[in-house]
């Protein structure tokens, strides 16, 4: 396997009692695509902070290409393009000299540097605007903006702190072909999000994070198999008496993770195809009258909910 | 192929060719030369052309110095025509061209580094590939284009005033060059005050103690000026004119060098040694300082033991506040840090005290201090009796050439026990609290205002005490204990025992420091990770090793 491009070593972020991150270890090898993923205030900005050479662990070491972003966060800053949960622009400055700006401070000079903003312009398809100024950017643009930024000097190495937080469908989407266009150019990306769904599609590894402890790393399934028996996620539609249902359901064998949603019951359901019909049978023999019923696999989010326990410090 | 001739392409003249051709080479150059430019000062250039700040000052200071050209003809009326009025028309676009340089262009570099932070595009610049140097020339040199672009705009009115007679070309010239220095210096300054804090609230003060200093230092710049145009013309003839303007040139470019630097260690990495280049330039200072000193005592052979015990004053000072800010560093000494240790017995011995550290920084400090006694008290003696030289005006005594003596010791004991005490309490606090470069500082200024403001209160309020001189209860107030000894240039009455309870106290407060400073000396040479020694290797091959290795490696 190729070396890590990320890893994280026994990292410690203490601010007085809170322990933002808690000896957190994991590494994203080259070409991996890793969701960082964890409820508000889990620790996932701190840890991505301490990558992009932000701010300073308290314990532990983070590397990226093998170089520590305590001793050596030039190397890093060289070989790593962040982008934060915020914009960071400045007034009074269009597109093109926004990036040109940035790719003088990568020190990319003449013909160099006019490849690099035209590049990233056309990649992120700002091109069009070249001469707008910043401040009269939608948020979706501003935010390609920010990738742009980001990939100016062409990095190995991406952090990606909630890149589609706040953005239209249609942005985000086209935020997600972006990303997934850096991925297919081998590039290593670490990005947090919390639209599980989108993150799921893209990502090859996962992490959760909560309460500044990492509490699972691995694939979806891989988390899946290690925190519980697979199973299914079974969602019924009824046209009453829900309730009744929900208490009905405890008393059936490998039903468990019962949710309510207005007139929709979702269990996890242990059992095969079979076992699926014949709970249906079940539920119509016991009066129950059903207006849809379905069985999925696990989706990202599922399992999110299940490893982690909603607490926050 | 066809028999017809192809229609060719009109050419443009050669002239017009040749044109072309120049101005397309002018083009690339010109291109080539923007590539070398810091891109903070072409970031800052293209954000000031679409700013109506910019726009909005500079159009004042063109209606201010219009406005003051109409006013002041009105006022001089046909004397302008055969009177020498020159030195009237300078003040007044000298008072407008110096609000501009001394408070909008210096608060306007304060202001672009902490608008950096409040809008958090700094974090975003510092991870780029610039350097903590680059990111503070950058701002500099804006803040010099401001500068230049200002002077440019009102140097057809400063022009007027040499036509209208009454003031001289070098004089003109020799005001602006201070000016301009003072505004770099001033600019240098705010952008230090600009790196000291990211908090908001802290932010909000030190904008306001930056204004009231800028506003003051314009007050101090107009009153100098009026001085010399109106009052005490500048002695161009004389050659000590321009020795003393050299001296105050260099004493003004190593301050300068000095803010540079710190301002460049206040956002350089953590893990990066931020100590060593400014240590290196209190060196040079030193250097600077000795040189000029010995110009003084030997070339210009002033005679007045009160100027050595002023400069032996000054140095003190110079190297306590260096001490005090020394003493905010880290005790923990950084990987990366001790990759550059040196290794050898004498570099060991002679290199250590410029590693990183509060205690190395107390070492340093002391030193300085002790050089700067010895130095003081040494060109006392070469133009006073023990020297021999025979000196403008009386011979000094021998008395007064020891007063100078054991004002250096005094002070050298001083340093050493305030500096100590305070290292100690940083020491302690540091087990519950972050002190930094600004808390350090803090604490040196809590104890002078306890050492030496508690006393003389608790001396007022004893009865028997009330209304005696200096008493062995000052012996912590080095204000009052200095001044009486420089003033009388011997011992005071009732102060004998404070020439031997000062050093005992300096003494026993620097044993108490000794575990410390143990401790930073002990830090040795660590190797660079295999990853970094591999870049290194791949983008520069190693020379080969010299024949002999130098023994201060």
């Amino acid at each position: 396997m190729s070396h890590a491009m990320i890893e994280l070593r026994g990292l410690h972020r203490f601010f007085g009692p809170t322990r933002a991150v808690d000896d957190v270890s994991f590494q994203v090898h080259a070409g991996q695509v890793f969701g960082y993923i964890g409820p508000n205030g889990a620790g996932k900005t701190t840890s991505m902070r301490i990558l992009a050479t932000l701010d300073q662990p308290t314990a532990g070491d983070a590397f990226v290409d093998g170089f520590s972003v305590v001793e050596d966060p030039d190397r890093v800053r060289r070989r790593l393009g962040f982008m934060p949960d915020y914009f960071g622009t400045y007034a009074n400055v269009d597109v093109a000299e926004y990036l040109d700006f940035y790719a003088r401070a990568y020190h990319l000079r003449g013909p160099a540097r006019r490849e690099a903003v035209d590049r990233v312009m056309h990649f992120t398809g700002l091109d069009v605007l070249a001469d707008k100024p910043i401040n009269g950017l939608s948020k979706g643009m501003k935010q390609r903006l920010c990738l742009g930024r980001a990939l100016v000097h062409d990095p190995p190495v991406m952090v990606l702190d909630e890149p589609a937080a706040g953005l239209d469908p249609r942005a985000r989407i086209e935020l997600r072909e972006m990303i997934r266009g850096l991925a297919k150019q081998g590039k290593t990306i670490l990005i947090s999000s919390h639209i599980l769904t989108e993150l799921a599609e893209m990502c090859d590894v996962v992490g959760i994070i909560e309460r500044g402890k990492l509490i699972a790393v691995g694939t979806v399934d891989e988390i899946q198999s290690r925190v519980r028996r697979p199973h299914n996620v079974v969602e019924v539609a009824l046209l009453d008496g829900v309730d009744v249902l929900g208490n009905w359901l405890l008393e059936r064998p490998g039903v468990s993770a019962i949710a309510l949603d207005g007139q929709t019951l979702r269990f996890a359901h242990e059992g095969n195809a079979e076992a699926e019909a014949d709970l249906l049978r079940a539920m119509i023999e016991a009066g129950f009258r059903v207006s849809a019923f379905g069985a999925r696999r696990q989706t990202l989010e599922d399992v999110f909910m299940q490893v982690t326990q909603g607490l926050v410090q | 192929m066809s028999g017809l001739a192809e229609p060719t392409a009109a050419q443009p003249p050669p002239a017009r060719r040749r044109v072309a051709r120049w101005w397309a080479t002018a083009e690339s150059l010109l291109e080539r030369a923007g590539d070398r430019l810091n891109p903070i000062l072409v970031k800052e250039a293209r954000q000031a052309l679409k700013s109506r700040l910019f726009v909005v000052t500079f159009g004042l200071l063109l209606i201010c110095a219009w406005g003051g050209t109409i006013v002041g003809l009105a006022i001089i009326g046909p004397e302008a025509a055969f009177g020498f009025r020159g030195s009237t028309m300078f003040a007044v676009y000298f008072v407008i061209l110096a609000f501009a340089l001394l408070v909008i262009v210096p608060f306007g570099a304060f202001r672009s580094l902490a608008v950096e932070q409040e809008d958090r595009t700094y974090e975003l610049l510092s991870i780029t590939a610039l350097g903590p140097a680059q990111i503070i020339r950058g701002k500099l040199t804006s803040a010099l284009l401001q500068m230049l672009i200002y002077l440019s705009a009102i140097s057809p009115c400063l022009g007027f005033t040499y036509l209208l007679r009454g003031i001289d070309f070098v004089t003109i010239l020799y005001i602006l060059g201070w000016l301009v220095l003072a505004s770099l210096g001033l600019s240098a300054i705010a952008l230090l005050l600009g790196t000291l804090t990211e908090q908001r609230q802290l932010q909000v003060i030190l904008s306001v103690m930056t204004i009231v200093g800028l506003l003051f230092a314009f007050g101090v710049a107009i009153s100098v000026a009026m001085i010399v145009l109106f009052e005490e013309a500048l002695p161009f003839s004389e050659p000590q004119f321009w020795t003393t303007s050299g001296a105050l040139l260099s004493v003004y470019l190593s301050y300068l060098v000095l803010i540079y630097l710190a301002a460049v260690s206040r956002i350089t990495f953590a893990s990066q040694n931020r100590s060593t280049p400014l240590r290196i330039v209190m060196v040079v200072q030193h250097m600077l300082f000795t040189g000029w000193l010995a110009v003084l005592a030997i070339v210009v052979q002033i005679g007045d033991p009160d100027f050595y015990a002023f400069c032996m004053i000054i140095l003190v000072l110079h190297w306590y506040a260096m001490g005090s800010v020394m003493l905010g560093e880290s005790p923990e000494l950084s990987l990366r840090a001790r990759r550059r240790l040196p290794q050898s017995f004498l570099g060991r011995v002679f290199f250590t005290w410029f590693n990183p550290g509060p205690a190395t920084g107390y070492v340093f400090a002391l030193c300085g201090t002790l050089a700067s006694a010895a130095m003081t008290a040494a060109g006392a003696a070469v133009v006073g009796n023990l020297g021999g030289v025979v000196v403008r005006g009386a011979r000094l005594s021998a008395d007064r050439v020891f007063g100078v003596f054991l004002l250096g010791v005094l002070s050298l004991c001083y340093v050493a026990f305030y500096l100590g005490v305070a290292l100690l309490l940083i020491r302690l606090l540091r087990r519950w609290a972050r002190i930094d470069v600004l808390g350090a500082t803090l604490i040196q200024v809590v104890l002078v205002l306890v050492g030496c403001g508690l006393p003389p209160v608790i001396q007022a309020m004893s009865l028997p005490w009330r209304s005696q001189g200096w008493t062995v209860l000052q012996a912590t107030n080095f204000f009052w204990t200095l001044s009486d000894l420089a003033a009388g240039q011997r011992l005071p009455p009732g102060m004998e025992q404070t020439v031997w309870l000062l050093p005992a106290m300096a003494l026993a407060v620097f044993v108490l420091n000794l575990r410390g400073i143990l401790r930073e000396v002990e830090y040795v040479r660590v190797a660079k990770p295999t990853r970094v020694a591999e870049e290194d290797a791949a983008l520069a091959p190693p020379p080969p090793p010299p024949p002999r290795p130098s023994p201060w490696d």
